[in-house]
């Protein structure tokens, strides 16, 4: 068999072939690669692992912290005042309106009678009350927006009862719920930010294996440039060890988020039950675990590209 | 084949390694490149394989001008033409085999392939059954077998030797230049950098000889004094 020979016996199957041989026979030698060197493996995969961890159990944290603020702004409801002397006949359809709202989740009644039993009950108020010729208080609605309702949901429910004439006066919790969205935006920010450093700690650590993985084996480069290697060709095996190692990775950061989750299993349930189960304390479900495993395989390769585009001798003669 | 016109090359602080070199070599024709040490012979060599280039002058490998091959080309290049180095070039920690195999992975054969045709070159180099072996277990002259095994696997339009010979006994030596006389019979243009005169005067063979970097003779098969 002679030149066009091989090149007719490269070119069996064709060109998709002969890709996938090229492409079969890097990702062996990237696997061969890191299982030459375990320890430098695992503790790269460790580090990168535990670095990718840090903004994923951030987020289940974040996430919780967010139900158990909708759920103290729940508990903050809002309370609507009627005009002094409505019947209870406008209360109550008032309140059936109410019910109605996408937004609302509950409406409580309170009848003037309710109000100052209440008030009477509060120490000192007693003899002021009983010296009223009758009882001056209105009928209040106690209107508790729902979980999943947003703030300007809530403000325009606010908007809409204060525009109706047969309320007096709304008392809404609204700066409460303008300091804990403002709350909230800091800890997605801190998130990103810190999701974006440890990124980047990750690029850094990938780039480095690779680097010292290209350094060491300079004379194997040579030889594969001096017997035809295309530059794409020298560095494919690089480029599989990065993904691999993003992928570990991932699976690593995977696997701590879900110890985490189950250490705080526990004291979490009882926080939850202390708050009548209303907070719905939630666990991370499958779609952020596989964008974090995609995520770091491509910040694998990423690493890997940007060390072999450095570190790899361009095969340019002299 | 391959073609010099008035090629020099000059290295930065130093003399001229080549100087206004200009011959031809058919498709087909095999010839010996001779000269003390430092006439040029390595560095000629190089020039056809494209890891340098010259200074001055046109080299033409296959009807291509060298000048003209870039970045992407230079790997088209080398798949055509087969090298054997003085020091081996060999992958340590790999089998003789897969050093064998690695121009027909690079030129995307399919595995069993490769397998079949790296034992085939062995077996013409006299290393039959050392397919498993790790170069580092052999000797020079055995590594020496395993560069040349390498460099025919893929059957080269031009195979390029810079003293392929040099750790062989005499009978081997003579073997391993009717081998690359096979190829110049089958097609391939060979090219062989080699001081060892005995050789030259039993493989009658076109003679480049080479002195400070001028060809100073070319001397047609046969014309060497036995």
């Amino acid at each position: 068999m002679n030149a066009p020979e091989t090149r007719a016996s490269a070119a069996r199957g064709g060109a998709l072939a002969r890709w996938w041989r090229a492409h079969r026979w890097a990702l062996a030698q990237s696997l061969l690669r890191l299982r030459e060197h375990p320890l430098g493996t695992l503790l790269t995969v460790a580090v990168m692992g535990l670095a990718l961890a840090l903004p994923l159990s951030f987020y289940l944290v974040l996430l919780n912290l967010d139900r158990f603020g909708q759920a103290l702004g729940e508990g903050q409801a809002v309370s609507v005042f009627l005009q002094a002397g409505d019947a209870q006949a406008q209360a109550q359809a008032l309140a059936r309106t109410l019910r109605g709202e996408q937004t609302v989740a509950a409406v409580t009644l309170k009848s003037p009678r309710q109000g100052l039993a209440a008030l009477a009950a509060l120490q000192g108020f007693g003899p002021a009350l009983a010296a009223l010729p009758d009882n001056p208080l209105p009928w209040v609605l106690v209107v508790e927006p729902r979980v999943a309702a947003s703030p300007s949901q809530i403000a325009a429910l606010v908007r809409q009862l204060r525009a109706d004439p047969r309320v007096a006066l709304v008392q809404d919790q609204g700066p409460f719920r303008a300091r804990l969205d403002a709350l909230r935006g800091f800890g997605a920010r801190v998130m990103q930010v810190l999701a974006a450093l440890l990124a980047l700690a990750a690029l850094l650590v990938v780039g480095a294996s690779v680097r010292n993985d290209i350094q060491s084996r300079s004379q194997e480069i040579e030889v594969l440039q001096l017997v035809g290697a295309s530059a794409a060709f020298v560095r494919r095996p690089y480029l599989y060890a990065g993904l691999w190692l993003g992928l570990l990775s991932g699976v690593v950061a995977v696997a701590l988020t879900m110890l985490l989750e189950a250490v705080l299993a526990g004291p979490a349930a009882r926080v939850d039950a202390a708050w009548g189960g209303r907070l719905g304390l939630v666990a991370l479900d499958v779609t952020p675990l596989l964008a974090l495993l995609l995520a770091a395989a491509m910040l694998g390769w990423l690493g890997a590209r940007i060390a072999s585009a450095r570190h790899l001798a361009a095969d340019e003669p002299a | 084949m391959i073609r010099f016109e008035q090629v020099s090359k000059r290295y930065p602080g130093g003399g001229a390694a080549l100087d206004g070199v200009s011959f031809a070599l058919e498709q087909a024709e095999m010839a010996f490149v001779t000269g003390h040490s430092g006439a040029g012979k390595s560095t000629l060599l190089k020039l056809v394989g494209l890891l340098e280039r010259p200074s001055a002058g046109v080299v033409t490998v296959t009807a291509r001008n060298l000048r003209q091959v870039r970045r992407r080309g230079i790997a088209q290049h080398r798949r055509a033409v087969g090298m054997v180095f003085q020091d081996h070039r060999l992958l340590l920690d790999r089998s003789v085999q897969a050093n064998v195999e690695l121009p027909l992975v690079v030129a995307g054969v399919p595995a069993s392939e490769r397998a079949k045709r790296a034992r085939a070159a062995l077996e013409k180099v006299g290393l039959g059954g050392m397919e498993q072996r790790l170069p580092a277990r052999l000797s020079t002259g055995e590594q020496q077998r395993v560069g040349i095994a390498r460099a025919i696997v893929a059957r080269p339009a031009v195979l390029l030797a810079d003293e392929p010979t040099g750790n062989l006994d005499p009978q081997l030596a003579v073997e391993i230049m009717r081998l690359f006389a096979e190829f110049q019979a089958i097609g391939s243009t060979v090219l062989v950098a080699t001081h060892d005169l005995f050789l030259i005067k039993r493989i009658r063979k076109r003679v480049l000889v080479l002195d400070h970097g001028r060809l100073v003779d070319d001397l047609a098969a046969g014309e060497v004094a036995a």
